[in-house]
């Protein structure tokens, strides 16, 4: 590992004789490998988990569907075991009652499926069960929900119902199963509990005799006293080749390995429990800082999806083929066992059929990515920590004279008076609003750090005022939780209360958070919640939460309604007038429309740099597009190669943010030698060059959902080949890029995917699709190609920050596909307001055909109350794949000339003339034009 | 006279402001950006890109696209990335900036010029700049003149104390010859006395033992029935005895061993991670007693555990705690409150950190107790440094001689060298700090007296002992043997003092001392600099040390000049918990004091110092100054001439 070695950390001075007895069995016994794998459960140590994984399929007595009917637009029946409705009298005293299971559709593509306790039942408890509430939208009903007109009966003991897209619901009534199939030819696509492994512990108020319902782990004790109420199922991918999704896991591979059956060695199931993992191993089904319970499948034929509303700790195996029936492998069909501690069945199956729509039918119930300010999609420098003021304007002066951009520079919990969020330490920041403002000076933002511990200190306004208020989570003895982090000991507010995130949004006012000006933006941390004493470093499962809900039943949503609190103050602090940047480490499903996610402390290895891509495109699947993984690597010191290796890669994250731990080596560009200092203004520069187009992407993102980093496969579903490339990606539909992920790498075998040609942007050169090519590697860049067919808009001159490139000259790179046309996009706003919902943007379509090419607008500006219009230029028009005797270009309206000439693919020293260049078309980019090749 | 002109000067500077608004015209495309030096490489009509990749019509030039990938047609605009634009800065002084803050809405050159599109207003601010500067600049160079004439004499005295040092080595090389034979010859004869003393000894011995058996065979017959008996109780006696001994051991031990419960290693593994949280706990102990007066102190009494048992100072304590472990139990965690477990798990990230950085009295007790005892040892060592060698050779010499007579006795010879070889290890790198004592030291030895050389006396004293010997003579004459053996050993003593010192200075010779050896005299100081609650410690060619009331840690080992003199590096200081080794750079700046200003820690654990010394005040740095001053006098003069 990257730490030291423990023997190397007992330091001189010399220590008396008693102390240095303690040091020395320290000496003997730390660790080698920083990961504490015995301080977190494993499913043996978790009974709901260890009882559902070594059941055997149709093991449990199955359960029969009665009373099925069609009321309101819905289906709704009872679930009763077999048994029961066979011979009722058989039934003892502690006979199950019956569950509610309701089936409702939903445009554009899904099938939500809830069962629960039958409340109605007089001897069912008089507790809820808890429903995760704020996740799916709040209109999602009104907008999403499919009135169903029918249900169909076509045999005796199955009912089938109308589904999009030409598919329809099909539930078997004994044994109960669920079935989504293409109605065409009955081909199934999704089923759920064709295993018969769903089983539903009810809620219990008394024990039976001798049972025990505490569960202990270490030194920590669960009371539990509503005892055991797991759920599990199994639900079946058909026609899939692979699954992918249910971040967040540390994982080399993109799609998501079998974790039980032939062939598979011992593995944990994949874990959803959002925890802050100290020094967390780069492959590992274990569960890192958030949760997302959504599952995509995908093969040649069909790609569909699944998704448990559920935020109670959850253990997901992937069963490999024949798990079931090692004799009879079933291929073309992915087997999955889903197990969670408490909550309902409350889950959608989505038909698909493109993965693409998948995506779609999950946005649609949990909303698309927040729109971010423009600034949010530059550079971002930080460090735990810039200590002071003058360490701050040193960095910032660092990156003006050594001609980096950058937007943004954070600040970590070091800034702080005492680890009091919302305060500055007095001695070090004495006058945060001048630094901000020197900051701001130059274009640029600071972002500082919230975390949801709030000191138990009476003399901090936070906690006074919660306290009085009592605004935090109980323990399970009623009193305020105290749990240890930061400050030591501290409480957390109780964010599922809406009035309590209300209280906490208010905080961010400008009044309210001293010190903060409209350039600030916020960083929450610690969210998961991470409780330094508490089990597996978190919250009790037992602390008690708003309307008598436990933590273990929401535990994986809480950073999800800190964050939305602190987004939604954000907000509220400007008017409402400017979109929010809050960064959060915690995630649930809906994450995606309050901010951005990165995955967390990495280390500077090369292993974390290889796994950070599979970590981000699988995020990107599941909604969360707004991410990246911290370049250079949280923990340790990367080599200089690595660094620069990861300068190349995030450029292209989402999210980018260079950040390190305390401990390390300072890393700013510039600390490596002149040589390292220009590869990595050069990799830097690539992302600010790129930023119309990764504009464009994010407004793609938070209309349709389309991730910004893309699986190959996503821009490829018919290419076999990328189902599990976890190495290249696609940055929108027009960009692939490649990383390089081992020292010293002298060459790398890239897979260009689809039929069209790729152009190569060192040089211009082609290379043919549905092939691997090896391609030498250069220290100055990882491998990138454009997609034959696709435009790509950029900016070309590099200022201090974003802010001062509004004003700047396109770059229109244009590359041919082999019928000589090509099309792309381009969207632009004021960058920070949220006029654009009011149509207060430029979005503009360019195709070229026919020798011609043509802007047009591609947004809905006759509906738009406010208009928003650029000034800018296209100062060059850059042509790959078009025949070198052209000469001259001919401008409409106008009717005048340009010159045609052959100009380099970048502007670097040294670059060659190499693509033929439209010399200063100079047209309004927001204008409708036509540029013809003579 | 001067008055007068201090007055124009102020009446320029008002006609100057005046006149801004009229400059602020977009500049002529031509000489955009370009520096005087360019102009005539722009005449052309057709240019040539600086780096030779293509060539481009005048009319090209700053046109607002980019020709040249290398930025040579477009020194006036943003066009191209990789562009200079020069700004005239009249009044001040020129400045090329990077063609990515032209037009860019910031005012980067002090005429405002690299602004010229309308978009903001850049005021002319070269004029009050330019003074400030000029008068910071001609403040620097008075510095640097008399900087230069304090350097020039501690050059001269540098090279006047260089050729002292090596008249002085060259001279105790030949002592060191001299002392070193007759030395041999004193052990030679040493060698031989003690040969025949224990020659002597042995026979002595043996008759003795012979003696003393004959009796005790006749005692032994007489006493054999009662003896019998006793020996039977004097066994078991003598095997109580040490078993009562190891139980009292044991009591006083248990206040450090036995709270860590049943199973050794596990708590071996609990310490180990605690003992950063205690540092952690430590820190944010007042906060909490403040806040929480008696839940605090409840929770501390656990917390405290490593701190009451390493204190050594309240055996209730650590009885307090070892009751605490057996409660909570002997599971991983076991033993830990809440929140000793908090504090030990916020330690992964935190490390000593938080210790190092907050006040923390226990731990500076601690601290102040470890160096007690430290510092009198370095002392002792440094005293004894001459005699090292000495006992060295001593164990040497028995271990070779005696090796198979003395058996028994070899492993606590072999023992004792291994010590000393360590106390060696200490000397030789702490042999700087003799440099002083070895000059009154040695001074009385080595100062001549009555014409002769002290060696020359020595050498006829050593005779006459030698000749006065007589070796035939048996049993030895006890004087004259001890006579030998003691003026074996003061000149053995004398020759190592000799040794050291030549050593010594061999080293100090090795060092690099500057071009100019104008860090000589830096060989025998140290720069002190106070910053709250620390002391930093700079001594050139040796350490720097941090230190905080009577604890020390070291920043660094001397390790070399670096970036041409410019900065001193001190490495592989002590270790930092998680970090690396501290290291300090000194950056060395021209002053008129040796003074440190302005230690900082940019990265943990690696430090940053200024240091101002003449000894930086070059001739060539000078003329270079006054250069740049003329240079801005005369564009001062040039912008007057403008007006």
């Amino acid at each position: 590992m990257i730490r030291s070695s423990p023997v190397a950390t007992m330091s001189p001075p010399p220590l008396p004789p008693l102390s240095t007895i303690l040091l020395f069995s320290l000496l003997l016994t730390s660790p080698v490998s920083a990961w504490k794998k015995e301080e977190f459960r494993d499913c043996n140590q978790t009974p709901f988990c260890k009882r559902a994984r070594t059941r055997a399929p149709h093991s449990i007595p199955s359960l029969s569907v009665s009373s099925l009917s069609l009321s309101d637009g819905a289906v709704s029946a009872r679930l009763l075991p077999s048994q029961l409705l066979q011979s009722p009298t058989d039934s003892t005293s502690a006979s199950p009652r019956a569950l509610t299971l309701r089936l409702s559709v939903y445009t554009p593509g899904a099938l939500r499926l809830e069962i629960d306790e039958d409340y109605s039942d007089p001897d069912a408890p008089s507790h809820r069960r808890f429903r995760v509430p704020d996740v799916l939208l709040p209109d999602v009903d009104d907008r999403h929900k499919l009135y169903l007109p029918r249900i169909s009966s076509a045999s005796p003991g199955v009912t089938s119902f109308y589904l999009p897209y030409g598919f329809e619901a099909v539930v078997e009534h004994e044994p109960f199963q669920i079935e989504v199939r293409r109605a065409s030819n009955k081909e199934p696509i999704l089923s759920f509990n064709s295993h018969g492994l769903f089983d539903f512990e009810q809620l219990r108020t008394n024990k039976s005799d001798g049972e025990d319902w505490e569960e202990r782990f270490r030194s920590h004790t669960d009371t539990r006293p509503r005892g055991p109420q797991s759920i599990s199922f199994d639900v079946s991918f058909h026609g899939a080749d692979f699954v992918y999704g249910i971040p967040e896991h540390a994982s080399t591979s993109l799609s998501l390995r079998p974790t039980r059956g032939p062939d598979v060695d011992f593995s944990e199931p994949y874990r959803l429990f959002n925890l802050d993992v100290f020094e967390f191993l780069h492959d590992s089904p274990f569960g890192l800082y958030g949760s997302i319970p959504f599952m995509l499948s995908h093969g040649t034929k069909s790609s569909s999806g699944f998704f448990w509303l559920n935020a109670a700790e959850m253990q997901i195996d992937v069963l490999a083929p024949g798990w079931d029936d090692p004799a009879n492998p079933s291929p073309n069909r992915i087997d999955t066992l889903w197990m969670a501690e408490a909550g309902v069945v409350d889950a959608f199956f989505f038909v698909g059929p493109e993965t693409k729509d998948v995506l779609g039918q999950y946005l649609s119930l949990t909303g698309t990515p927040a729109m971010p300010q423009h600034f949010a999609v530059g550079y971002h420098q930080c460090r735990w920590n810039y200590r002071d003021e003058e360490d701050v304007d040193s960095v910032d002066a660092g990156f003006d004279s050594h001609d980096i951009p950058y937007d943004v520079l954070w600040l970590d919990i070091e800034h702080t008076d005492g680890k009091r969020y919302f305060t500055w330490d007095k001695t070090l920041f004495p006058d945060p609003v001048g630094m901000q403002k020197r900051l701001a000076a130059k274009g640029r933002h600071m972002v500082t750090i919230v975390d949801p511990h709030v000191k138990r200190d009476d003399s901090f306004f936070l906690h006074k005022e919660a306290t009085e208020k009592g605004y935090y989570v109980k323990d399970a003895s009623g009193r305020d939780f105290d749990g240890w982090c930061w400050p030591g000991s501290s409480s957390y507010p109780d964010m599922l209360n809406p009035e309590i995130r209300e209280w906490w949004s208010e905080k961010f006012l400008f009044a309210n958070y001293k010190g903060s000006t409209p350039s600030l933006h916020i960083w929450n941390d610690m969210n998961e919640p991470s409780v330094f004493n508490g089990p597996e470093l978190t919250m009790p499962r037992d602390a008690v939460h708003y309307g008598d809900v436990e933590h273990r039943e929401l535990h994986n949503a809480y950073g999800y309604y800190f964050h939305m609190a602190s987004s939604i103050g954000v907000v509220k602090r400007g008017e409402g007038k400017d979109r929010p940047f809050v960064l959060s480490r915690a995630f649930f499903a809906g994450t995606q429309r309050y901010g951005a996610i990165w995955t967390g402390d990495n280390s500077a290895d090369w292993d974390h740099l290889r796994s950070s891509v599979p970590m981000i495109l699988t995020l990107g699947l599941t909604g969360m597009t707004f991410s990246g993984a911290d370049v250079g690597g949280f923990f340790g010191n990367p080599e200089p190669e690595l660094l620069v290796r990861w300068y190349q890669l995030g450029a292209f994250y989402p999210f980018f943010r260079g950040h390190a731990h305390l401990d390390t080596k300072r890393r700013e560009p510039w600390l490596f030698g002149e040589k390292n200092t220009a590869l990595i203004r050069e990799a830097v520069h690539v992302r600010y060059s790129l930023l119309p187009y990764f504009y464009t992407l994010f407004r793609e993102a938070s209309t349709s959902g389309l991730p910004i980093m893309r699986p190959l496969w996503l821009e490829f579903p018919q290419d076999k080949e990328t189902f599990n490339n976890g190495e290249a990606f696609m940055v929108g539909p027009a960009l692939l890029v490649q990383g390089v992920y081992q020292e010293g790498e002298k060459s790398v075998s890239v897979y260009l995917p689809g039929t069209e040609s790729w152009y190569y942007l060192r040089n211009g050169v082609t290379y043919a699709g549905g092939r691997s090519h090896k391609m030498e590697v250069f220290e100055d860049g990882i491998p990138t190609f454009q997609k034959a067919g696709t435009i790509i808009p950029r900016k070309d001159r590099f200022r201090r920050s974003s802010t001062q490139m509004v004003n700047d000259p396109y770059t229109l790179v244009i590359a041919l596909n082999s019928s000589k046309s090509a099309e792309g996009e381009l969207y632009m706003d004021d960058g920070k307001s949220f006029e654009y919902e009011e149509g207060a943007f430029m979005h503009r379509q360019f195709v070229f055909s026919d020798n011609k090419l043509v802007s047009t607008n591609k947004g809905r500006t006759n509906l738009s109350k406010k208009k928003f219009y650029s000034e800018c230029l296209v100062e060059r028009v850059i042509l790959l794949g078009l025949s070198a005797n052209a000469k001259k270009a001919v401008i409409e309206p106008g009717n005048h000339e340009v010159d045609i000439e052959l100009g380099p693919l970048s502007l670097r020293a040294g670059s060659s003339p190499v693509a033929l260049t439209i010399r200063k078309p100079n047209v309004h980019v927001a204008d409708d034009w036509t540029i013809s090749i003579l | 006279m001067e008055i007068n002109l201090r007055f124009s000067l102020l009446l320029m500077s008002l006609l100057f402001l005046i006149a801004i608004p009229s400059l602020a015209s977009i500049p002529l495309r031509d000489s955009l950006g370009i520096s005087p030096q360019d102009e005539s490489y722009y005449k052309a009509g057709v240019i040539k890109c600086k780096d030779g990749s293509k060539k481009f019509s005048r009319d090209l030039l700053n046109d607002e696209f980019c020709d040249c990938p290398d930025g040579t047609d477009e020194p006036g605009t943003s066009a191209c990335p990789e562009g200079k634009f020069y700004c005239q800065n009249s009044g001040h002084a020129p400045l090329v900036v990077f063609s990515s803050r032209v037009n860019d809405g910031i005012c980067d050159c002090c005429d405002g010029s690299d602004e010229y599109d309308g978009k903001v207003n850049c005021s002319n601010t070269c004029w009050e700049a330019g003074k400030v500067a000029r008068d910071k600049l001609k403040k620097k160079i008075a510095t640097y003149q008399d900087g230069l004439i304090m350097r020039n004499k501690e050059v001269e005295k540098a090279k006047l104390a260089i050729a002292k040092d090596e008249e002085e080595l060259s001279k105790l090389t030949n002592e060191e010859k001299s002392l070193r034979e007759l030395v041999g010859k004193l052990k030679e004869q040493k060698e031989r006395i003690e040969k025949a003393e224990n020659e002597e000894k042995l026979k002595k011995e043996l008759e003795e033992k012979r003696l003393k058996e004959e009796a005790e065979k006749q005692a032994a017959k007489e006493k054999e029935s009662i003896e019998a008996s006793l020996q039977v109780e004097s066994k078991d006696a003598n095997e109580k005895v040490p078993e009562a001994s190891t139980e009292v051991g044991e009591k006083g031990k248990k206040t450090e061993v036995q709270h860590e419960g049943a199973s050794y290693d596990e708590h071996n593994e609990v310490l180990s991670r605690e003992s950063p949280a205690q540092k952690f706990a430590k820190m944010t102990r007042n906060e909490d007693e403040e806040t929480k007066p008696g839940n605090a102190e409840d929770k501390l009494e656990h917390a405290q555990m490593a701190e009451q048992v390493s204190d050594d100072s309240s055996a209730n304590g650590a009885d307090a705690m070892h009751s605490e472990g057996q409660e909570h139990g002997s599971a991983s965690t076991g033993g830990f409150s809440k929140e000793e477990l908090g504090r030990l798990v916020a330690s992964r990230w935190t490390g000593e950190k938080s210790a190092e950085k907050d006040e923390n009295p226990k731990d500076e007790s601690q601290k102040v107790h470890t160096d007690d005892v430290a510092e009198p040892a370095e002392e002792e060592e440094n005293y004894d440094s001459y005699n090292s060698d000495t006992e060295d050779d001593r164990y040497k010499y028995k271990d070779h001689g005696d090796e198979h007579k003395y058996d028994d006795e070899y492993d606590g010879d072999s023992d004792e060298e291994y010590s000393n070889d360590h106390a060696d290890t200490a000397d030789a790198a702490d042999s700087y700090k003799s440099d002083d004592e070895y000059k009154s030291d040695h001074s009385e030895d080595t100062s001549t007296h009555g014409g002769l050389s002290w060696i020359d006396k020595i050498q006829q004293t050593v005779q006459r002992v030698l000749q006065s010997f007589n070796f035939f003579k048996t049993p030895v004459d006890l004087s004259e043997a001890s006579r030998i053996k003691k003026e074996y050993d003061d000149l053995n003593s004398k020759l190592s003092k000799i040794q050291s010192r030549i050593h010594h200075l061999k080293e100090k010779n090795k060092h690099d001392f500057g071009n100019n050896k104008q860090f000589y005299s830096f060989y025998d100081q140290c720069f002190e600099y106070k910053e709250n609650k620390y002391v930093y410690k700079v001594c050139p060619f040796k350490k720097a040390t941090q230190n905080e009331g009577h604890s020390s840690t070291q920043l660094g080992r001397w390790d070399k000049f670096e970036d041409s003199y410019r900065t001193m590096v001190f490495a592989n200081g002590d270790h930092c918990w998680n970090g690396p080794d501290r290291s300090l750079k000194v950056r060395l700046r021209c002053g008129l004091k040796n003074e440190v200003a302005d230690v900082d820690e940019p990265s943990r654990c690696e430090y940053v110092a200024v240091l101002s010394t003449p000894a930086m005040c070059a001739e060539e740095k000078l003329k270079e100054l006054k250069q740049k001053l003329a240079d801005m006098n005369s564009s001062q003069q040039a912008s007057h001439d403008e007006l």
